[in-house]
């Protein structure tokens, strides 16, 4: 039986997403004329942005996806010890913008960079290479995590099976491993590939001439202000990701077969952990450089001159309104964590909880969200909100990241509501026990550790991201993160490497926070189990 | 004690084009166990929600009682259900789930504590009161749901497939148990199940369904003596009487040296 107010809770939904998402997106396509799109379309340069940018995307989604697997492999299927730091050093990248990845490559292998004048490189960065590897270093991460997370509960049973048939490790990793990866590497592959074809931070600070697709519409609107020809690029932005993610949502899992009931336990082998132990220490070495020589050229008077310590690039950065614009982004985090959570908490449980045509409508558009580049968000939000009360304010931006930000968090609270009872709302309905008050006493209580999660991921992704925001952002409401292009704009690299150090810094303790949060929640929950256990005599005593 | 009646007329249900229900009609008497027994997708959960107001019919009405209940809310009906998947609260203790919808239905703290505790001792729970439903096996469980149920007095039970995630030893000793829940509450108890054995040791009556349709509704005695058609023998007599077959081989002793078994 239907009820009132859940339908309003929906129809409320189904207003903001069409209102954030849906009218932003029409009016980017509105703004399109013949006139721009045949300028674009005819211009001999786009089509070699078309190819650069999906040369770029092709060559580092292949490295990242494979480096990711290699990585991922070398975590759950060995038992070398350190599991837990490797994973916090190999996902660092996550908490810091794209464009630092770059910047970390210019300082090291740029013109004048670190290691290219200490070593005496004969090569440069810039170009195609360069953007390949800063766009690896930027995506592998959030392919090892997928990965790691899909391989850390694969079921032992069939191996075991294979085992007692005789069948080679080799076969074991062709015929069981492979299958069973085989879906979720097809969601990693268009994940990375949707994240490097429409990332600009990396081209942009590591391009030089070799522009990409977003570059050149960053180009067009913030170089020019030609917005026509920005909405023609972003439209074709859109593309690809809409492409990827179509493809990706055809090929998706409809649901484990079988429940895990036994997780794999790699046995001991010396030469396969000792390799797999190599091949961690590098890749965390390669992550932590960049981030070490954020450190070195932010606390050194001037780097390879004078080595003393010295915190004038801090003060500099301070002075030159970086505190205000923490401040704003530290403000835009947490409302956008907290409006976020809110909101994704509220569709999932609209989704995952309820039946009818609008709650699948709001899931699709829920899941959508994911296949629009943050460039092309900006620009929508830019060419819908001109002229409102909201443009200019931290509240759009409040807005845009939330919607830019939105489907990961929303996909982990939708997941936790389906694997919650699905009759707890009919049994409430028979007891006269409303919704809001299942949801209350039962649902939240019940998803603590993914509402935490959730909190996190809006506030870090917030905090560093630069596409979203970039057109949106003015002088009074600029972001921490946007303070990377202008300081390199600048040649203030050092100035550059403390924003980047200070993004890290937040989003760390954030994380850290975050852990600890989820550490204590599960403590507290074994431990309410062992006290009732003690105290069981005691209440019922009183009960009766 | 009142005459409770439940009469059902004319229920259709369909989703997309199919037929869910095909215009069934049955009357359930006060106090009795009818068990709805047919094979998945044959319609009975749907009666089920129909019953308990989870699910609007196309067509038909529910009468309880005399009167008009197929638009009430399903708290306003006077019914409890209990689900295959127990549905309890994990995050609540044992008895905090028992309570937790008498202190909503405005019980006093004392009163819906009392009441709670008493259900629990009814089903041999009152010394795992203060235990999550995690740690309790999925007996134990079923009967804290059924506590639960019991505690808002319900005229009438639903029970949707309450023991097909459980053993044979718990499933056998819960029945027994419900049968005595029933005597002791007074309780009419309408039951759904795939298991013919199930069906034929706890009910008064059974309702047989195929494909959307009643196809025959009698006492365990008739539909054994007087199957409806061909569907009622083979699906419930022939696989009741597969069962005593493969019992029977171990209670007969093999012949020596043949090894032959009966």
């Amino acid at each position: 039986m239907k009820r009132k107010g859940s339908t309003s809770v929906k129809l409320l939904l189904a207003a903001i997403f069409i209102t954030c998402v849906v009218f932003p997106l029409i009016q980017m396509f509105l703004n399109i004329d013949k006139e721009g799109f045949l300028s674009i379309v005819n211009n001999e340069r786009f089509g070699t942005v078309v190819g650069n940018s999906l040369k770029v995307a092709l060559v580092s989604t292949v490295i990242s996806v494979a480096l990711a697997l290699a990585l991922s492999f070398s975590i759950t299927r060995s038992r070398i010890r350190g599991k837990g730091i490797f994973r916090t050093i190999l996902t660092l990248p996550m908490l810091i913008p794209s464009i630092s990845h770059g910047m970390g490559l210019i300082i090291l292998f740029g013109a004048n960079g670190i290691l290219t004048k200490q070593l005496n490189l004969p090569f440069h960065i810039y170009g195609f290479g360069g953007i390949v590897i800063g766009s690896v270093m930027y995506s592998f991460p959030a392919a090892f995590l997928m990965l790691t997370d899909v391989l850390n509960y694969e079921d032992r049973s069939p191996y075991e099976a294979a085992e007692v048939l005789g069948v080679s490790k080799w076969r074991q990793f062709l015929d069981i491993s492979l299958p069973y990866l085989s879906r979720p590497l097809i969601s990693v592959v268009f994940s990375v590939f949707t994240l490097v074809i429409t990332d600009y931070g990396v081209p942009l600070m590591i391009g030089g001439n070799y522009t990409t697709l977003p570059v050149m519409m960053y180009q067009e609107i913030v170089g020019l202000l030609d917005f026509g020809k920005g909405s023609v690029i972003g439209s074709m932005l859109l593309v690809p990701a809409v492409v990827a993610f179509v493809i990706d949502l055809l090929k998706k899992d409809t649901g484990r077969t079988s429940f895990v009931t036994k997780r794999l336990r790699p046995r001991k082998n010396g030469l396969r952990d000792g390799l797999c132990y190599t091949l961690c220490s590098i890749a965390g070495i390669v992550v932590i450089i960049p981030i070490f020589t954020f450190v070195l050229l932010t606390f050194v008077k001037r780097y390879p001159l004078d080595m003393s310590l010295s915190f004038d690039h801090v003060f500099k950065t301070f002075n030159m309104k970086g505190s205000t614009y923490l401040i704003n982004s530290l403000i835009v985090s947490v409302a956008v964590a907290l409006v976020g959570t809110a909101v994704a908490y509220l569709t999932a449980y609209c989704t995952a909880r309820m039946n009818g045509p609008m709650s699948r409508f709001l899931h699709l558009i829920s899941i959508t969200t994911m296949a629009i580049p943050g460039l092309v968000l900006g620009l929508s939000f830019v060419l819908f909100f001109k002229g409102s009360w909201l443009y200019g304010t931290l509240a759009i931006l409040v807005l845009a990241n939330t919607v830019h930000f939105f489907a990961s968090p929303y996909l982990m609270i939708y997941n936790s509501f389906n694997i919650i009872n699905k009759n707890l709302e009919d049994v409430g309905a028979t007891m006269n026990i409303s919704r809001p008050r299942i949801l209350l006493d039962v649902l939240i209580p019940q998803t603590k550790d993914t509402l935490v999660e959730m909190l996190a991921y809006f506030f870090v992704n917030s905090m560093m991201t630069i596409s979203a925001v970039s057109f949106l952002a003015n002088v009074s409401t600029k972001q921490l993160s946007l303070m990377i292009t202008q300081f390199e704009a600048n040649r203030l690299m050092e100035c550059s490497a403390f924003v980047s150090l200070m993004i890290l810094g937040v989003n760390l303790v954030v994380k850290g926070l975050a852990h600890i949060l989820k550490k204590q929640l599960r403590k507290k929950k074994a431990v309410n189990l062992q006290n009732l256990e003690v105290e069981n005599n005691e209440t019922v005593q009183v009960g009766i | 004690m009142t005459n409770h009646k439940l009469v059902v007329r004319d229920l259709s249900v369909t989703m997309g084009k199919k037929q869910i229900l095909n215009h069934v009609n049955f009357e359930v008497e006060d106090g009795e166990f009818l068990s709805i027994l047919g094979p998945s997708g044959c319609g009975k959960t749907t009666i089920l929600r129909i019953l308990i107001g989870l699910l609007a019919p196309k067509t038909g009405t529910v009468h309880k009682d005399g009167v008009d209940i197929t638009k009430a809310s399903p708290s306003q009906r006077g019914m409890g259900i209990v689900f295959q998947n127990y549905a309890l609260f994990e995050n609540m203790t044992v008895l905090r789930n028992v309570e937790y919808a008498l202190r909503l239905n405005k019980e006093t703290k004392r009163q819906a504590r009392q009441i709670a505790m008493e259900m629990l001792r009814h089903v041999g729970l009152e010394e795992h009161a203060n235990k999550k439903p995690g740690k309790l096996s999925g007996g134990q469980q079923q009967r804290v749901a059924i506590a639960r149920t019991l505690a808002l007095h319900p005229d009438i039970i639903l029970f949707d497939e309450p023991m097909s995630a459980l053993d044979v030893d718990t499933r056998m000793t819960l029945r027994q148990e419900l049968k005595d829940l029933q005597k002791t509450f007074k309780t009419t108890m309408i039951y759904i199940t795939h298991d013919q054995e199930e069906a034929f040791a706890m009910s008064d009556r059974i309702m047989v369904m195929d494909e959307g349709v009643i196809v025959q509704i009698d006492t365990p005695e008739n539909i054994i003596r007087n199957p409806a058609d061909d569907y009622v023998r083979d699906f419930v007599i022939r696989n009741i009487q597969l069962k005593i077959d493969s019992l029977s081989r171990f209670a007969a002793v093999p012949e020596e040296g043949t090894g032959a078994v009966e």
